[in-house]
């Protein structure tokens, strides 16, 4: 296909009046009968409808076209529908392309019917352009490991995993600690409906070990995960448990023998475990761990198990590697422990404790029986203080709001209500009661109903009276409008839910981004909120951010269904619109080199000394922000090609040049903010004339040069917004920083600093993009084409120059 | 409240505490009694105390350091000192874990008094202790004391009792040596060899002689030659410590009188102390021959 001379046939469509009432689309029509290479030209009603797409595919056969047009809505609308259409008619979906004069003219430039005309025209000659040199692609397909790794086995991982085998997956649950469970194990009761946290989760607990599917590998490190979607391997470690999980039988007749007992961290260091022991009696696997820290080896264990013969001090650390098709990241969150006296006197005071160890108190298999007492006497407390927003919601600490601190705390409250009833008096210290979702409010009234003092507020500080070892909490009372002092016996705290430990590692392995707040992100915050921007990794429960437990489950299976959405097939299809290295110009061959390596936010290129770099096709997203960075211009991205692009340019400023505004639009925020302006009709002037790239990492500044070149009136870029909005997680960083160096040597060179514009638009910021087109015509109007001319008299030697390596690409071969 | 370690110090005593919501650890070394020796840093499984050695020109005994991080309350130490120094309480009472759990022996203070053959007024073997641990009294048939024996009347009807604070006893035997009425009769805890190699000595030194806890262990001879007792020395170490030169004093233990364990801390703990000639006699010899083969077995 690509030695054969291009037959192109343009189609543009009315739209009803949305098109033809404004656009002369017989003039369009004509206009491009004109152009290079086409050889039909027509226009239709509706081109999307049935008889618009039969007219396609019957030009096809007729006219032996080998690449069609269609001047008609955004590509982002019916790129997908013409596509299919060309393919039935023996095609490849890949010579085609769109002109979008709907969203870019007709509706946005009403009142000015000529212009849009001729902004209509320029659109199909730089989509005539672009269609000369396309070239036909296939999708990409590989084959789907058709088993999953779900990372952490607390509530939102058990769901996953069970979801997922229960759909006939094999399911590979890694846990870090000797016992799944995680948090949830960890409490009394649940909120609303006070049952009881291990007797609810507990049962699960004991379906993920029994099932078919799911093998449980606990105790384990992530090391290290390879491959894409469909194909991860994944290595993890198991650590030495020092007993045989098969000859195990979990009696703990190892444990009664043990002399050695040491805080046990399950326990919020409150208990103690043993040497040979398991973290809590419900432990999934029942398999009994020996801590080597601490055991000093008198064997009475070894003695203890006898016949089983289940304890084995040779025991190594083992590596195993895991081929799975998707993975699920339920890695949790970790309680803030304020460091020592640094918020209201926790470690300083013995009367002050979290709420994890209030929940650890006041569970009746805890440490203290479930009695509530006070470290400093032992004595029941009969005033109690909960205190909420401790180091969430504080610009110091951790910005964002913990969520489920509110609900824990009225559980709290209503559980010592319960327990003692009017021996104890319980006061609420809050800024605000956020009890949305189902019961919740419920819940709050009945907390109130049963006596707590809810005090508005925060408390400025916590202090000691060093005889009684009571408290005395500060706080400016926001109802009464003053300072008010409250003297309990017990502080707790409910500190802030913060990303666990390990995520900087996890997010290390796995190439997946983490927010300003240190949790996940996922891929939008709306529409994909468990996708990762990893194809295949999902994210689930509250590693993506502080939740609940039913949230968790939630998320826990929604997430296996997007699992399932891979797993399910035999292959998994990939656009092709990846990059590709030519080996012959990399210089990487010669020199150390790598920058595409370095730049590629998916870690998808590799660079190995001495040899061209080599992009992992089934991990490249497309985004282009490689062949941008290249020095050497050895990287294409397909479909979008540096002769493709080169060639847009140069159609859209054939004419005319110093009047207009060259776009380049990132499809996925600023393209889709320019439509929403359209469909919202909200009008600008005629003078921008966009080009679609994936992303704006794809902007080389050549090709900004070469507008300039040309004679460009004003080069605009526009990008996702900064930080964290970029489709693919920071093309638009890589972008800003290249464009910052070329906006600062343009002006050097004589460029009025204003006709080069960087901007940010999101996807919803219609209106915003309209005003920015109107204001850069200003700007343009008011620089006037004299000066534009003058500066580009000036300028186009050196661009020439420093073009003059482009030479080949602008000849489009 | 998080979990919480701490340490005090004074001149009697070094404390360390672990304390938990609703438990409370501690260790106690009594400076006074504790003579500075080998024993408990070489057994702590941990490596959580350690015998701090003056820095080179600082003027100051070794002493002793405990590492409130790295102890875990397991008892090892406190059943393994000879002079009783150190005392573990888990919330406020006297255990040690591992003697408990029968994870380790408790030392045999094997000492027999025959108070019957104790002539009134005699007072040699509480003049003799070096660490003073015995009190000899005399009491009236009601075992009432008798604080003047000259003015009772009926003198015959007088005993004499011993006490000995047994659980700060050596077992140095000078005590039953300088009895003179045979009353004492006692077993080492510690059985091995010591001598100084004199040519090795720094001129003028005595530090090994001013260490040793036991006066009759270690002297100084008229020709001022260091000279070692093999009769009297408990085996503790403490000369060693503070010897200046490697080597110049040979010491070795051989055999450690316990209670009956089949531990594989002790083991470790034995070949420690002794060596492992030590250890494997006395595996042989206590016919623990299978454990040790179970135990080999596992570790193989």
């Amino acid at each position: 296909m690509s030695g054969e001379e291009p037959r192109i046939g343009v189609f543009v469509c009315h739209c009803g009046l949305n098109i033809a009432g404004v656009i002369d689309v017989e003039e369009v029509t004509e206009y491009a009968k004109t152009l290079p290479n086409v050889v039909y030209a027509v226009h239709n009603r509706y081109t999307c409808s049935d008889p618009g797409q039969d007219e396609i595919r019957k030009a096809i056969k007729e006219h032996n076209l080998n690449r069609v047009v269609v001047a008609a809505c955004s590509p982002r609308l019916h790129e997908p529908t013409f596509r299919r259409c060309v393919a039935e008619a023996g095609l490849n979906p890949y010579l085609f392309e769109m002109a979008n004069i709907r969203e870019f003219s007709s509706w946005c430039h009403p009142s000015t019917p000529r212009e849009a005309t001729e902004k209509a025209k320029d659109l199909v000659r730089m989509a005539v352009a672009k269609a000369r040199l396309l070239a036909p692609l296939k999708p990409l397909k590989v084959p789907v490991t058709r088993r999953a790794l779900v990372l952490g086995g607390g509530i939102a991982g058990i769901n996953a995993a069970l979801d997922l085998a229960e759909m006939g997956f094999k399911v590979y649950l890694v846990e870090k600690k000797e016992s799944i469970g995680g948090h949830m194990a960890q409490l009394d009761k649940t909120f609303p409906t006070l049952d009881c946290s291990i007797c609810i989760e507990g049962p699960r607990m004991v379906d993920v070990a029994r099932h078919p599917n799911i093998e449980i590998i606990s105790y384990a490190d992530l090391l290290s995960v390879e491959g894409y979607v469909g194909n991860f391997k994944v290595k993890v470690r198991k650590n030495p448990r020092y007993v045989i999980a098969e000859n195990c039988t979990g009696c703990g007749e190892c444990r009664d023998v043990c002399p050695i007992e040491f805080p046990n961290e399950w326990d919020m260091n409150m208990g103690v475990r043993r040497a040979i022991d398991i973290p809590f009696a419900q432990a999934v696997p029942l398999i009994y761990t020996i801590n080597r820290d601490h055991c000093i080896e008198c064997y009475k264990c070894v003695d203890a198990c006898g016949a089983r013969q289940a304890i084995d001090f040779s025991q190594e650390p083992e590596e195993v590697e895991l081929e799975v098709g998707a993975i699920i990241v339920a890695t949790g969150y970790d309680i803030y422990i304020p460091e020592e006296g640094n918020l209201y006197g926790y470690g300083r005071y013995s009367n002050v404790i979290t709420a994890l160890e209030f929940e650890r108190l006041i569970l009746a298999a805890g440490p203290t029986g479930g009695h509530v007492i006070r470290a400093s006497d032992g004595k029941r407390p009969k005033s109690v203080a909960l205190i909420q927003c401790v180091g969430s919601r504080d610009i110091n600490k951790y910005e964002y709001c913990s969520g489920f601190c509110c609900m824990y705390t009225l559980k709290h409250a209503i559980q010592l209500k319960e327990h003692y009833g009017r021996e104890v008096e319980v006061y609420v210290f809050y800024m605000d009661m956020r009890s949305n979702f189902k019961g919740y409010e419920e819940f709050y009234r009945r907390a109130r109903e049963m006596g707590v003092t809810f005090i508005r507020g925060r408390v400025s500080s916590v202090i000691e009276d060093p005889e009684t070892k009571n408290l005395i909490v500060r706080v400016e009372d926001i109802a009464l409008g003053e300072p008010v002092e409250v003297e309990v016996e017990l502080v707790v705290l409910a500190t802030a839910a913060i990303p666990s430990k390990g995520s900087d590692e996890i997010s290390r392995i796995l190439n997946i981004s983490r927010g300003a707040d240190g949790f996940f992100m996922e891929s939008h915050p709306k529409l994909k909120p468990i996708d990762t921007p990893v194809d295949g990794i999902f994210l689930a429960g509250a590693c993506q951010g502080p939740k609940d437990i039913p949230y968790s489950v939630s998320q826990g299976c929604g997430a296996a269904a997007r699992a399932a959405t891979i797993l399910s097939k035999e292959e998994w299809e990939i656009e092709p619109i990846i990059a590709v290295v030519d080996p012959t110009k990399c210089r990487n061959v010669k020199v150390k080199c790598g920058i595409c390596a370095t730049k590629c936010p998916y870690g998808a290129i590799k660079a190995p000394q001495g040899q061209p770099a080599q992009v992992i096709t089934a991990m490249c997203h497309g985004c282009g922000t490689c062949a941008a960075e290249c020095p050497a211009d050895a990287i294409t991205q397909m479909h979008f090609t540096d002769a493709q692009i080169f060639a847009q340019i140069r159609a859209a400023l054939e004419e005319n040049p110093e009047d207009k505004i060259l776009g380049f639009l990132c499809n996925w925020c600023s393209y889709a903010g320019a439509d929403l302006a359209g469909t919202s009709r909200f009008e600008y002037p005629p003078t921008l004339r966009p080009i679609r790239v994936m992303c704006s990492g794809r902007v080389d500044r050549d090709f900004v040069l070469e507008a300039f070149r040309l004679g460009a009136g004003m080069v605009l870029v526009a990008a996702c917004h900064l930080p964290y909005d970029c489709h693919y997680i920071s093309g638009n960083w890589r972008m800003k920083e290249r464009m910052e160096v070329l906006a600062r040597m343009l002006t050097k060179l004589g460029l009025s600093p204003e006709r080069f514009r960087v901007d940010y638009i999101s996807a919803a910021e219609g209106v915003k993009f309209a005003e920015l087109i109107t204001e850069m015509t200003r700007k343009l109007k008011e620089l006037g084409r004299e000066r534009i001319v003058a500066e580009n008299q000036k300028l186009k030697p050196v661009l020439e120059r420093m073009l003059s390596r482009k030479r080949r690409a602008k000849t489009g071969s | 409240m998080p979990m919480k370690l701490q340490k005090f110090e004074t001149d009697e005593q070094l404390k360390i505490e672990r304390i938990m919501y609703a438990r409370r650890y501690s260790l106690t070394l009594d400076k006074r009694r504790c003579v500075v020796c080998e024993l408990c840093e070489a057994v702590c499984p941990r490596e959580a105390i350690r015998v701090v050695k003056p820095e080179d020109g600082e003027q100051a005994p070794p002493r002793l350091e405990i590492d409130v991080e790295l102890c875990q309350y397991c008892g090892i130490c406190n059943a393994v000192c000879p002079f009783g120094a150190l005392e573990l309480k888990i919330n406020g009472e006297k255990t040690i874990p591992v003697v408990k759990f029968e994870s380790f022996p408790r030392l045999i203070r094997d000492i027999k008094i025959d108070a019957e053959k104790c002539p009134v007024g005699c007072t040699v073997c509480m003049d003799t202790c070096p660490l003073k641990l015995i009190t000899v009294k005399v009491v009236d048939e009601e075992g009432r004391p008798v604080e003047n024996v000259d003015l009772y009347p009926e003198k015959e009807r007088l005993k004499v009792t011993v006490e000995i604070e047994k659980e700060y006893c050596p077992v140095c035997r000078l005590c039953e040596y300088k009895c003179p009425y045979d009353a004492i009769h006692t077993q080492k805890i510690i059985y091995g060899h010591i001598s100084v190699k004199n040519e090795l000595c720094p001129e003028g030194c005595r530090e090994c002689v001013e260490a040793c806890p036991i006066p009759e262990a270690l002297q100084i001879s008229e020709d001022g030659r260091v000279v070692a007792n093999d009769l009297f020395c408990v085996y503790c170490g403490a000369c060693r410590i503070v010897c200046p030169v490697e080597g110049a004093i040979s010491l070795e233990r051989t055999v450690i009188r316990h209670t009956p364990v089949h531990s594989g801390a002790w083991n470790k703990a034995l070949e420690k102390l002794t060596s492992t000639k030590g250890m494997a006699k006395e595996l042989r010899s206590r016919a623990l021959i299978k454990v040790k083969e179970s135990v080999e077995r596992r570790l193989a």
